[in-house]
């Protein structure tokens, strides 16, 4: 099944409207980074099997970039605190 | 006599279960066609017997029963190529080795540009090829239509076909058998299947693997591989070990059986569809591929509108066709579109995974390879460029705008 993404701007939406944007990282300082530790923010993900904290991009509709917490095994949204950190 | 017939027989088992060992030489996270390869080799060559394949689910329920059954060596980077090359001439070997027949179907894989571009592209893999001694031609689209009379060359379509390339070597191979002869000859030399067995963690002491814990009990061992498929991301997490790959989901479909028509695997990346017909007449065809991780194996109706628009348009003839089943797999995608066959900073931590949704095709060949790398605890040099160092290095591989033309955003 698809499922439904909640846009701040637009309500819940098909989720073939949204682009994904990616796991929510800790985007390293341009000016101290090095090349091992740029590689590791760019190509490594966690793929938690489980709830994951992500970017979405409404692509199809407001163009607006928000974050949700969505169980990779359900594709279900839910709620923040329940993310587990790994 | 007659009525013995009649006796139910008695249940003779592909493979057996076992009551788990304290220690293992070998331990294999995954029942899929990478691990069970593993073993196989490791056991045939090295004489390794004392391996265990811990699988969480059943044989073959992830990737290795869920792919279209493709196989070709049709890649575009020299180190891609040789690696599926050797694994296309291993088939016949080993339908005579695991006594199974595995119904190869060396049908050939046509593979259609419908640009400029991508009729550029396909040269190259086409030079590519021929410069490591693999078959491959470009046919116009006349010849094509030669080959398969269904295909619509005229400027209908939406995307009309410009040529393409025909890949002689490929063709499919039944996906169940391989992992049924294989589960069927590891059992029979000595390796220890447990299914319904879940890793719950990696012991890991002095910067060795040193055990794997599971949900039956904690087993002792020096080397663990990890061929896990989709789900390779949790088992790496076990042992610390961040992959750079993007869990998706790719979707696939079966026809009601149809009078034999399609004698060659019909693909084309532009439209994201490619088909073909089984032996059973049914056509199988596949992939979209979700464009968000995933570990859900649902199937989507956006799927099926885009799968019959697309395959319609270059294959009108299927315009009436019915299918029959649908079902959803992992792809674990890398960036550069090669897979992962490493080890790792743990001393006796090995990883196959990061295949996406080529892992099929390539299972014997790397589990040859894996298996000698297990024994001989020395990296083969056919598998030195997929380390998983490479990312931190930037040498990426060159496989990415090759045949088929996907990526997590299309």
């Amino acid at each position: 099944m698809s499922f439904l993404i909640e846009c701040p701007n637009c309500g819940p939406r098909n989720a073939y409207e949204f682009r994904f944007g990616g796991e929510v990282k800790e985007r390293p300082d341009e000016q101290s980074v090095t090349a091992e530790e740029w590689a590791d923010y760019i190509f490594f993900n966690k793929n938690v099997y489980g709830p994951q904290k992500e970017w979405w991009f409404h692509t199809r509709g407001c163009g607006c970039w928000f974050t949700i917490t969505r169980d990779l095994r359900t594709n279900l949204s839910v709620a923040p605190e329940e993310e587990i950190d790994r | 006599m007659f009525l013995d017939l009649l006796k139910p027989k008695k249940d003779k088992r592909m493979w057996r279960s076992h009551t788990m060992r304290a220690e293992y030489d070998v331990v294999i996270i995954g029942g899929g066609l990478h691990g069970l390869s593993a073993a196989y080799f490791l056991a045939r060559d090295y004489g390794v017997k004392n391996v265990a394949i811990i699988e969480r689910r059943y044989m073959g329920y992830g990737g290795s029963g869920r792919n279209t059954a493709i196989v070709r060596s049709n890649q575009r980077s020299k180190e891609n190529v040789p690696l599926y090359d050797e694994g296309m001439k291993l088939w016949p070997l080993l339908v005579k080795e695991l006594d199974y027949n595995l119904m190869f179907f060396n049908c050939g894989n046509l593979n259609l540009a419908h640009s400029e571009a991508e009729v550029a592209g396909l040269k190259m893999n086409i030079a590519t090829a021929q410069v490591m001694g693999v078959r491959s031609e470009f046919l116009t689209p006349e010849e094509c239509k030669k080959m398969v009379p269904q295909l619509d060359i005229s400027d209908r379509p939406k995307y009309p076909i410009m040529g393409a390339m025909f890949h002689p070597p490929g063709g499919t191979i039944r996906h169940d058998a391989l992992v049924w002869a294989l589960a069927r000859s590891v059992d029979q030399m000595g390796a220890h299947i447990h299914q319904l067995t879940e890793v719950t963690g990696i012991r890991i002491e002095n910067g060795k693997v040193t055990g794997v814990q599971t949900d039956r009990g904690f087993i002792r061992t020096s080397a663990v591989l990890t061929a896990a498929g989709g789900y390779s991301a949790s088992v790496c997490a076990l042992a610390g070990i961040d992959l750079p790959v993007s869990v998706l989901q790719i979707q696939a479909m079966v026809s009601e059986p149809l009078k034999p028509f399609l004698n060659h695997v019909v693909s084309s990346g532009r439209y994201h569809a490619y088909c073909h017909q089984s032996l059973k007449g049914e056509i199988v065809t596949g992939a979209h591929m979700d464009p968000w991780p995933t570990y859900t194996t649902n199937v989507t109706a956006d799927y099926l509108k885009h799968q019959g628009e697309t395959l319609i348009d270059y294959l009108p003839v299927l315009k009436n066709a019915r299918f029959m089943r649908i079902w959803g797999g992992l792809a674990d995608m890398t960036a550069d579109m090669a897979p992962v066959i490493s080890d790792s900073e743990i001393q006796g931590f090995y990883m196959d995974c990061g295949w996406g949704y080529f892992g099929f095709k390539s299972a014997p060949i790397t589990g040859k390879y894996v298996a000698k790398w297990i024994a001989e605890r020395k990296c083969p040099e056919i598998l030195e460029p997929f380390k998983l160092d490479r990312f931190k290095k930037y040498i990426l591989q060159k496989e990415t705008g090759a045949v088929m033309y996907y990526t997590p955003w299309n």
